[in-house]
C-alpha cells in the first residue's frame, strides 16, 4: 500500500465531505433541522452547473456562481414553505417535509436533465500534480482550498459581528430572540439560503471527480450525514475535524479491509455516538 | 352494534371493489399492491401517530419481511406459513436491537439513528452474497398457503386479492384493537404528556420500546406478501420511495384515523396506476402532496373537514375569535 497516497486521498476526501456538510452543519446547529433533501440539493447544484456549461456555453468558472445562486434560491423557497413549522419547532414534521422536497427536486431534475449519467467537466481535472510518491489533480487542491476558506469564513461570521450573534441566539432560543426584536424568520431564511448555496458550491467542486446522475440523491452525500453527527450537532470546527477524520478512515478502511463496507462501518460508528451523546462528539463545547 | 355492522358492511363491500371497478388486470394489480403497501404503512402509522416519532428504519423492517420470504423460499424451500413466521421474527429481532439502542433518543436523534440502521442494513444486503448481493433473489415462488386437504395457492394478482385483502383486514382490526388497548392508551399519554404518564405509573421508555416492537412485524408482514406478489427481492426495497410512501399515506388524511393510511396509499397508488404522468412527474406529485399537507394543514385532510364543520356550527362571533 502506498501510504502517502492513501493519506492524500483521505485528506482530499475528508475536505470534500466537510465541504458538502457545511450547510447542513449550520442548519442543524441553528435550526435543529435534519435535511433529508440535502442529497437532492447536491445533485441539483451539479446539474445546474452542467446545464449552464452546456446550454449557456459558460466556462466552468462561470457555471459555479449560477449553480450557487440556484441553490440559494431553492433553499430560500424551501424555508418560505416551511416557515410556520420552523417557528413552531415542529421537528418531526419538518424532517418529513424535507423528504418531500427531495422527491420534488429529484423528479423535476429528471424531467429537466434526463436520466442519463453526465460528466461535469472541469479543466482542472486534467492537470495532474506529482509530489513525491503522491499523485493528485488541481481539482483536488481546489476542493481543499475552498473547504478551508468556507470553514474560516463561517467561523468568523458566526463568531463575530451582529449576524453571528443573531444566528447563535436563534439556535439557543428562537422565541426569546423574536422578543428581542430580531427578525427570526429572516434569519431562518438566510440559514436555508446558505445551506442551499453551500451544498451547490460543494457539488460544483466535488462532482467533477465522479459521473453525475439525477437519481444519485442521498447516496452521493451519505457520508455528510456522518460528518454532521460526528462533528457535533452544529459545531463548525467539529464538522471540519470530523470530515477529515472520516476521509482518512474511509481511505484506510477501503484499502485495508473492504471498500464496499466503508459506509456501513462509518454508520456503525455513528450509532453508539448518537446514543451515548445525542448532541454529537463536540457537544458541550462552544457552538462555533 | 350499528357501528360494528357498518364496519362489516364496509369490509364486505371492499372485497368486491376490484370487480366493481371493472375487474381488469390493472385494477387487481393496483388494489393488491395498495393492500400490501397499506399493511406496510400501518407499522409506521403506529409509531408516527401514537408515539409522535419518525422511524426511518421501517423500510428496513419491510425489507426484512421480504428478504425472509425470498431467501427461505428460494434457497431453502420453506413454505409460506413458515416464512411468514420468519418474516415477523426477523423484523422483531431487528426491532429489539434497534429499540434498545434508541431507547433514550428522541426526535431527530431517534430519526438519525434509525436512518443509520437502515443504511447499514442496505449496505450489508447489497454487498453480502448470502443475502443476494446487488442482484437479490429472483424467482420467488407464488404464494402457497395450502393446508392438508385445502389448496390455497393463488397464481395471479386476481387470485391473490382475497389474501391481500384478508391480511389488510386483519391488520386494520389489529390497529383498532391496539388503539383501544392499554399499550395504545399508554403510548398516547407518553406522546402527549410524558410527565403525566410518569406520574400515572407508566414507564415511558418501556412503552416506547413496546410500541416500536409491535410496529415492526406489521410492516414486515407487508414485505412478506410483497416478495411473493412481485416474485423478486432485492436491495431496491430499501429505497426512499417506500419511506416517503408510508409517511405520506399516514399524514395525508390525518393521524390516528383508522382508515387514514389505507386511503392515503389508495390515492397514491390510483394516481400511479390510472393517472400517471410519468415516473418523474409522479415523484413530484408524491413529494408535493407531502409538502403541501404538512406545511399547509398539518392535521391532514380530516382537520380541514373538521375546521369546516365547526366553522359552520359556531356563531359568527366565536368564529372570529377562533381565527
Amino acid at each position: 500500500m502506498n501510504v502517502a497516497q492513501q493519506l492524500a486521498n483521505g485528506l482530499i476526501m475528508g475536505h470534500a465531505y466537510a465541504l458538502t456538510a457545511i450547510g447542513w452543519t449550520l442548519l442543524l446547529g441553528a435550526a435543529r433541522l435534519v435535511n433529508f433533501g440535502h442529497g437532492q440539493m447536491y445533485m441539483l447544484g451539479a446539474f445546474v452547473a452542467w446545464w449552464a456549461m452546456r446550454a449557456l456555453d459558460l466556462p466552468y468558472w462561470a457555471a459555479i456562481p449560477v449553480a450557487v445562486l440556484a441553490g440559494g434560491v431553492l433553499g430560500a423557497i424551501m424555508q418560505r414553505a416551511m416557515l410556520r413549522l420552523t417557528l413552531q419547532q415542529n421537528l418531526v414534521s419538518l424532517m418529513i417535509v424535507t423528504l418531500g422536497f427531495g422527491q420534488i427536486v429529484e423528479g423535476a431534475a429528471g424531467l429537466a436533465f434526463g436520466a442519463k449519467p453526465q460528466t461535469l467537466a472541469s479543466p482542472l481535472n486534467a492537470i495532474t500534480l506529482h509530489w513525491g510518491p503522491v499523485l493528485l489533480t488541481a481539482q483536488d487542491l481546489l476542493v481543499v482550498v475552498a473547504t478551508i476558506a468556507m470553514f474560516l469564513l463561517l467561523h468568523f461570521v458566526l463568531g463575530r459581528g451582529l449576524v453571528g450573534s443573531w444566528v447563535r441566539m436563534v439556535a439557543e432560543d428562537p422565541r426569546l430572540t423574536q422578543l428581542a426584536g430580531v427578525n427570526v424568520a429572516g434569519i431562518y431564511l438566510g440559514i436555508f439560503a446558505f445551506e442551499g448555496a453551500a451544498v451547490a458550491l460543494a457539488a460544483t467542486l466535488v462532482a467533477p471527480r465522479t459521473p453525475i446522475i439525477t437519481s444519485m440523491g442521498f447516496d452521493e452525500v451519505i457520508m455528510t450525514f456522518v460528518v454532521v453527527v460526528l462533528g457535533g450537532i452544529g459545531s463548525v470546527a467539529g464538522s471540519y475535524v470530523a470530515g477529515l477524520g472520516l476521509g482518512l478512515f474511509s481511505a484506510f478502511f477501503g484499502a485495508l479491509v473492504a471498500p464496499a463496507y466503508t459506509t456501513a462501518a462509518a454508520f456503525l460508528i455513528v450509532i453508539p455516538i448518537m446514543v451515548l451523546r445525542p448532541g454529537g462528539l463536540a457537544a458541550g463545547g462552544a457552538r462555533r | 352494534m350499528t357501528r360494528l355492522l357498518a364496519w362489516l358492511a364496509l369490509a364486505v363491500a371492499g372485497y368486491f371493489l376490484p370487480a366493481a371497478l371493472g375487474g381488469t388486470t390493472l385494477v387487481y394489480n393496483t388494489l393488491v399492491v395498495t393492500a400490501i403497501f397499506a399493511v406496510m404503512a400501518y407499522g409506521q402509522d403506529i409509531v408516527l401517530s401514537d408515539l409522535g416519532e419518525v422511524s426511518l428504519a421501517h423500510t428496513a423492517f419491510f425489507a426484512a419481511g421480504a428478504y425472509a420470504a425470498g431467501i427461505l423460499s428460494v434457497g431453502h424451500g420453506w413454505n409460506a406459513w413458515a416464512t411468514l413466521l420468519a418474516a415477523g421474527g426477523a423484523a422483531l429481532v431487528l426491532a429489539v436491537i434497534l429499540g434498545l439502542i434508541t431507547l433514550r433518543t428522541r426526535e431527530f436523534a431517534f430519526s438519525l439513528v434509525t436512518y443509520a440502521a437502515n443504511v447499514v442494513c442496505f449496505t450489508v444486503c447489497y454487498n453480502w452474497d448470502a443475502l443476494g448481493g446487488s442482484d437479490g433473489f429472483v424467482g420467488v415462488p407464488p404464494l402457497d398457503l395450502s393446508l392438508p386437504g385445502l389448496t390455497l395457492a393463488p397464481m395471479t394478482n386476481k387470485d391473490l386479492w382475497p389474501y391481500a385483502y384478508g391480511l389488510l383486514l386483519l391488520v386494520l382490526w389489529f390497529v383498532a384493537r391496539f388503539r383501544r388497548s392499554r399499550l395504545g392508551h399508554a403510548a398516547l399519554m407518553v406522546h402527549m404528556n410524558a410527565p403525566l404518564a410518569i406520574m400515572s405509573g407508566l414507564d415511558p421508555l418501556r412503552v416506547r420500546l413496546m410500541v416500536f416492537l409491535v410496529s415492526a412485524p406489521l410492516t414486515a408482514v407487508g414485505g412478506w406478501l410483497y416478495a411473493y406478489q412481485r416474485a423478486y427481492v432485492g436491495p431496491d426495497l430499501f429505497e426512499t420511495y417506500f419511506l416517503v410512501l408510508m409517511l405520506t399515506a399516514v399524514v395525508l388524511v390525518g393521524r390516528r384515523v383508522l382508515l387514514g393510511p389505507l386511503i392515503g396509499i389508495a390515492v397514491l397508488m390510483a394516481q400511479k396506476s390510472f393517472f400517471s404522468l410519468g415516473a418523474y412527474a409522479d415523484k413530484i406529485v408524491l413529494g408535493a402532496l407531502l409538502v403541501i399537507v404538512l406545511c399547509g394543514f398539518p392535521g391532514g385532510i380530516v382537520s380541514l373537514l373538521e375546521a369546516g364543520r365547526t366553522g359552520l356550527r359556531r356563531p359568527a362571533i366565536l368564529r372570529r375569535v377562533a381565527r
